[in-house]
């Protein structure tokens, strides 16, 4: 048995004991320790290598192997599985009155799905854990009913169009090369003609980026991830939508190759086809970011934010260049542990309250300091600030950026980051800073059970900030596994004549000023009291407990008034369009096969008909 | 360079940015009083100010959150000084860039608006949100200027940048080989420093409706001194940029203190935009400058 066979079937082992145990009370400690076993094998096989056995079907067969980048983003799936069901593990599952066996084996399946399209040995096998991993996905969307379930059914139709799309590609590459081979599908498309390598393109990226969320196939993932429990909600923000990009890395740049895409132009314009993926990215930065800033939910606020950040991915990624590549991928990783910590603390929080309306809340660091430390910690990595990991692999996505001389990518990626610094801060501010409300004034620190992991994936964001070394190692891997040029890199970060980073010294020299600081503070001048929070300047007003003084709605109304009339809804028009335009074609088909309207609906096909060959 | 010499510029290059910023603070002052007829405060007294702050007997506190956003306000300024070379003395400037110092000069930001929001004042959270809302606007425009420089010298290095620049001599300067980079960088500091016109953010002329609401004592004594680093810091990545850098001290001081002087005399002659006029300004005259500018040094 090859290690790789003994890790499918730890994570086989797993789903089978959550379908059997689910509802044992004690059934989110085994997941738990069933995920840190996986983990564990993970760490300790060798980073390429396949399993025994294959299987056949129609002829064809399906073998399935791990190479650096599989390794890679195995690792995530792995470790916010383990986190996000070490979550959900104590007092939460205690209080969840959804149905548990159900929900557990949701979570195993998952990722027993993710780790089978992650080990895909072709393209066959691509598609077979790209469905599976679609499935498990909408399951635990599913599970919770309700707005959960209207949201996941939207998920689905995208996941249908995706899978589609995904099919014809394959049948397309299929046809031109006979095999469904890596190796055959890359000399098919190293071959190919502009034409139907853009046909490709356009398939796969509508396949995979609809997992990923790009724009225009974002709308479902906001309101899919945010209605699902906690745990599930922490594990699909995290890591899910990254199988896209998993996708998307393998096909355009391990298949196609970054050279290909540049100079394959996009006709009768001065683009080429990366310039075109690198603005899709772009924009799946900046407007989703916007979006987040207008959310009143601190789960759509972060759903939102983790579209935008797939952008960032994507870009580095499609820059193609050593230091850009990496940071891209190196976002992967930095961006599960932030996106887990601040899905983590939000939902320790609707534990508490009940809910996570950033206009009802407010003050909460009184109560819960620590949680407030994991959010605050979160906030500075997703916002790209030092000394959080979240900075270097922006800071390794811009400077690959002003490298490559693309100025407008630059602005676009700069934007999207100011937005969120806007976002975030009135995520702190509306959640825990500011008035706290009379009926939360007894409220408690979330749970033991809970706390530990938001705090745990904080210090991992913070470490891998602080050196990021530790895991540029597994990242230059993935790089070379797809034939990309690797990040030469050391324990601090990048050393380069041309965008140094040594966040040893940077974090360090901080940390020294915050300790001069403090110093300062504390040491120079008379000593502070603590005054109650409504002893406050009110303009001459007496304040009480009753009275709300807490600016929280509408918080960037400046900003608001000048860029709001920009949210006219136009993504949303575009799917009502699609959906309209396919619903005229069902209609049509119905009558036809049905004779109603026969006549009519010939006469339009002949006109369409006609239209087409005239043109 | 050895460690013992680097921890010496460690120490030295903030402290040397807080003495110059203090002047700075005082030349602010002078002007905006010649400006307006009146004689200006004497020599020592920014410092005045500073050790009144710190020594008033009433020193209220919100909570830790509020005394943390003062130390991360100046401390971040403190990490900033030391990754800004000047003459003589690099820090570790080698090991940030351009793009690291940007970022680091957000955390003080962050600082003072964690500090802001826990004290419970809408007001000040107000004030917050017109801060972000203004950084939003000139950090467009300078976001421009710092890829047009990181792209013209082929580096994000202030040390290469600044070498490049003494080396070619004044027609080597940014300003010289950039001028509307140069016209469009000196928009968003003008934004950056808060200053009129755009001083809504700050409201320092009806402090009960802006940030500084619940601020007295040694948290605005911590926002002076905050001042004193910002003003330098500004001036000096100017100068780093767009005039030379730091060939010695003499020149170095003295392109500091004229470049400070250009939005602060213009700051006075004003009066003030709205916050949305403010991002309205920011995203069209300067940052169409600094395309234009792009566009020059790109073709």
């Amino acid at each position: 048995m090859t290690p790789l066979d003994t890790l499918y079937l730890a994570s086989a082992a797993t789903l089978a004991a959550m379908l059997v145990l689910g509802d044992w009370r004690r059934a989110g400690v085994l997941a738990t320790l069933m995920y840190g076993v996986q983990l564990a094998l993970l760490f300790t096989m060798q980073r390429t290598g396949s399993t025994s056995f294959d299987l056949s079907a129609l002829g064809f067969e399906l073998s399935w192997r791990f190479d650096a980048l599989s390794w890679f983003f195995a690792v995530v799936t792995l470790g916010t599985a383990f986190f996000a069901s070490w979550y959900g593990a104590g007092e939460w599952l205690r209080a969840y009155t959804g149905r548990r066996r159900l929900f557990q084996s949701a979570l195993a399946a998952n990722v027993f799905a993710m780790l089978l399209l992650l080990g895909s040995g072709d393209l066959l096998t691509l598609f077979v854990g790209w469905e599976a991993t679609s499935w498990a996905g909408f399951l635990l969307m599913a599970l919770a009913g309700g707005l959960a379930r209207d949201a996941a059914l939207r998920y689905l139709v995208y996941a249908m169009a995706g899978a589609m799309a995904l099919l014809g590609a394959l049948v397309v590459l299929f046809q031109a090369g006979g095999s469904f081979s890596y190796e055959a599908a890359r000399a098919t498309l190293a071959a190919m003609a502009p034409g139907p390598l853009w046909a490709l393109i356009i398939l796969f990226g509508l396949g995979f980026g609809a997992k990923l969320a790009l724009l225009p196939l974002h709308l479902w993932q906001a309101a899919a991830y945010s209605e699902t429990p906690a745990p599930g909600s922490v594990f699909l923000g995290g890591v899910v939508g990254r199988m896209g990009l998993f996708a998307l890395a393998l096909v355009l740049v391990g298949l196609i190759g970054i050279p290909h895409l540049q100079a394959l132009a996009v006709p009768f314009t001065f683009l080429t086809a990366q310039d075109v993926v690198a603005w899709v990215a772009a924009l799946t930065v900046v407007l989703p970011t916007y979006t987040a800033l207008k959310q009143n939910d601190a789960r759509y606020l972060l759903a939102w934010h983790g579209i935008g950040q797939g952008g960032y991915m994507l870009l580095g990624l499609i820059v193609g260049s050593a230091l850009g590549s990496a940071g891209g991928l190196l976002h992967v990783i930095n961006y599960a542990a932030t996106q887990a910590t601040l899905l983590m603390v939000v939902f320790g929080v609707r534990h508490r309250v009940g809910h996570t309306d950033l206009n009802r809340l407010g003050g909460l660091v009184a109560r819960m300091p620590l949680s407030f430390l994991a959010l605050l910690l979160g906030i500075i990595s997703l916002a790209g600030l030092p000394p959080m990991s979240g900075f270097v692999s922006k800071w390794m996505v811009y400077s690959s950026l002003i490298q490559d001389g693309r100025p407008f990518l630059f602005l676009a990626a700069i934007v999207g980051t100011l937005g969120t610094i806007l976002s975030v801060y009135k995520l702190i501010h509306n959640l825990f800073l500011g008035q706290l409300r009379a009926e939360h004034e007894q409220l408690n620190e979330a749970p033991l059970s809970m706390l530990i992991p938001m705090l745990a994936t904080a210090t991992l964001a913070f470490v891998t900030g602080v050196a990021p070394g530790l895991v540029l190692g597994w990242v230059a891997d993935a790089q070379a596994a797809i034939g990309l040029p690797v990040i030469d890199y050391t324990l601090g970060g990048i050393a380069s004549p041309r965008a140094s980073l040594d966040m040893l010294w940077v974090v360090g020299v901080m940390f020294a000023g915050f300790g001069v600081g403090a110093l300062l503070f504390y040491g120079a001048g008379g000593k502070t009291h603590r005054v109650h929070q409504l002893d406050n300047y009110a303009g001459g007003h007496f304040l009480d407990a009753g009275m709300r003084y807490h600016y929280s709605d509408n918080f960037y109304a400046g900003l608001m008034h000048l860029i709001g009339g920009w949210y006219r809804g136009s993504f949303h028009w575009l799917e009502g369009a699609i959906g309209s335009g396919l619903s005229l074609v069902a209609q049509g088909a119905g009558g036809w096969y049905r004779a109603i309207n026969p006549a009519f609906y010939l006469l339009a096909a002949s006109v369409a008909l006609i239209a087409w060959v005239a043109l | 360079m050895n460690v013992a010499s680097l921890l010496v510029e460690l120490v030295l290059m903030p402290l040397v940015a807080f003495v110059v910023g203090l002047a700075m603070v005082l030349m602010m002052r002078r002007i905006a009083a010649r400006l307006q007829r009146r004689v200006g405060p004497p020599f020592f007294q920014p410092l005045f100010d500073i050790v009144k702050l710190y020594g008033k007997h009433t020193q209220t506190s919100h909570g830790l959150v509020h005394d943390l956003g003062i130390v991360m306000a100046v401390g971040g300024y403190i990490a900033a000084e030391t990754m800004l070379p000047v003459p003589g003395m690099t820090g570790i400037a080698d090991k940030g860039g351009l793009v690291v110092l940007a970022y680091v000069m957000m955390v003080p930001s962050l600082g003072l608006a964690l500090g802001v929001g826990q004290c419970a004042n809408p007001n000040g959270s107000i004030g917050i949100s017109r801060a972000l809302t203004a950084m939003l606007a000139y950090d467009v425009p300078f976001i421009i200027v710092i890829f047009g420089v990181a792209f013209h010298f082929g580096s994000s290095n202030l040390i290469t940048i600044a070498a490049a620049q003494q080396a070619a001599g004044i027609a080597g300067w940014g300003v010289s080989q950039m001028p509307l980079l140069a016209l469009a960088g000196l928009f968003a500091l003008h934004g950056m420093l808060g200053k009129q016109p755009f001083e809504i953010y700050v409201a320092p002329a009806e402090i009960a409706t802006g940030p500084m609401v619940e601020m007295s004592g040694k948290h605005m004594g911590g926002l002076f001194v905050m001042q004193c680093f910002q003003l330098y810091t500004a001036a000096v990545l100017y100068v780093t940029l767009f005039l030379g850098g730091g060939e010695n001290w003499l020149s170095f001081l003295a392109k500091s203190f004229a470049v400070l002087a250009v939005p602060v005399s213009l700051a006075y002659l004003f009066p003030r935009y709205r916050t949305e006029d403010l991002v309205r300004l920011m995203w069209k005259w300067p940052t169409m400058i600094g395309l234009l500018g792009l566009a020059f040094l790109m073709h």
